[in-house]
């Protein structure tokens, strides 16, 4: 009953080991330009570990040291020499309330009318003056 | 209580000083050497890895190198893949336990023979719309394997002509089919490391690997008779 089975098993095992055998046989065959070239490129990723390794650990936190100088350098600027805000917050905040608000896109929008306004108001106070 | 300015308090004071200056100095002195005990440390740490590293990729490259020609049939761009495979692994994965440099590297591998025929697609796609063959017809087995030693010229044609049969019904196998099956057979890696490097199950490795096996029987049966 399991003969088949059996046999089957048997099949695998032996593609399995044929083809083992030929691809090692491959391997072992390999001419002695590939391995001087597989040789070479083995160099250079050695290399690479030991640029990386040289690089030293305090210089891995570069990136992360750069970010906080940066972080430091803006709280400086914005602190001022005397301690004091240099940027006010609430009037750069209502800024840009101002500037995200739909009503100013609009106005930008509708310029001309502006414009006119205003020149009929000097010269209103013109007239009045 | 003697007075600091007394002969005594003087006398004591420059004592004091000089136990101070004394245990500075020796406080260095033990700073530089725990610093040179450590960079001496590091750099022996740092030789024994690279040597374990060179001596893992040493034995493994040359199957990676044969695996890499099967699945893109051309040599120099699997000694470019096999390369790419170990600086890679030298870059990122060299601090991690050597016991996983071998199912890290053939992802890798894996990986970078993946992306080749990603981009030799886009390529024949390019090539076709210039009316150019890309065919790979021109690639001969059997010029890449070198003569053995100590064979007949008989013996040395039946085993090429069976190993360009065995690739041509490798690389006719799915791709996760033949990963799995040159992983497991070629390279000797068991489920588990197969599994990490095909970047799938166990279960997933096994139902390719057994596909696969039964994809060749069928294809090399009448040829390996």
């Amino acid at each position: 009953m399991n003969e088949p089975t059996d046999t089957k098993q048997k099949d695998d095992d032996q593609i399995i080991e044929k083809a083992k055998a030929l691809f090692d046989d491959s391997v072992d065959s390999l001419d002695a330009a590939t391995l001087s070239r597989l040789n070479q490129g083995r160099h250079r990723a050695l290399a690479e570990l030991q640029r990386a390794s040289s690089v030293g650990p305090w210089l891995r936190w570069l990136p992360a040291t750069g970010i906080a100088a940066a972080a430091l350098l803006a709280v400086m600027v914005m602190r001022g020499p005397d301690g004091v805000d240099t940027i006010e917050g609430p009037a750069t905040a209502s800024d840009f309330e101002m500037l995200l608000e739909e009503d100013s896109l609009d106005m930008l929008e509708e310029l001309e009318f502006y414009y006119w306004l205003e020149a009929s108001d000097l010269e209103a106070n013109g007239n009045v003056g | 209580m003697t007075s600091p300015w007394s002969q005594e308090g003087l006398i004591n004071g420059f004592c004091r000083q000089a136990d101070m200056e004394s245990l500075q100095m020796t406080a260095h002195t033990g700073l530089f050497a725990v610093s040179c005990s450590r960079e001496h440390s590091t750099g022996t740490k740092t030789l024994q890895r690279e040597q374990q590293l060179n001596q893992f990729l040493a034995g493994v490259e040359r199957r990676a190198l044969r695996m890499a020609e099967i699945a893109v049939r051309d040599r120099d761009d699997a000694l470019d893949l096999v390369q790419e495979a170990m600086i890679k692994l030298a870059r990122n994965y060299a601090a991690r336990p050597s016991a996983e440099w071998a199912p890290l590297f053939f992802r890798i591998l894996q990986n970078g023979i993946r992306d080749w025929h990603r981009r030799q697609k886009v390529r024949n796609r390019v090539m076709v719309w210039f009316g150019r063959s890309t065919s790979d017809d021109d690639y001969d087995v059997t010029a890449n394997v070198p003569d053995p030693a100590g064979r007949t010229p008989d013996e040395q044609l039946q085993t090429n002509e069976a190993m360009q049969h065995l690739e041509i019904a490798v690389l006719k196998l799915p791709n996760r089919q033949r990963e799995a099956f040159m992983l497991r057979t070629f390279q000797g890696l068991d489920v588990a490391a197969t599994a990490t490097a095909m970047g799938c199950s166990d279960g997933s490795v096994k139902t390719h690997y057994s596909r696969a096996i039964h994809s060749l029987r069928e294809t090399l049966g009448e040829h390996w008779q």
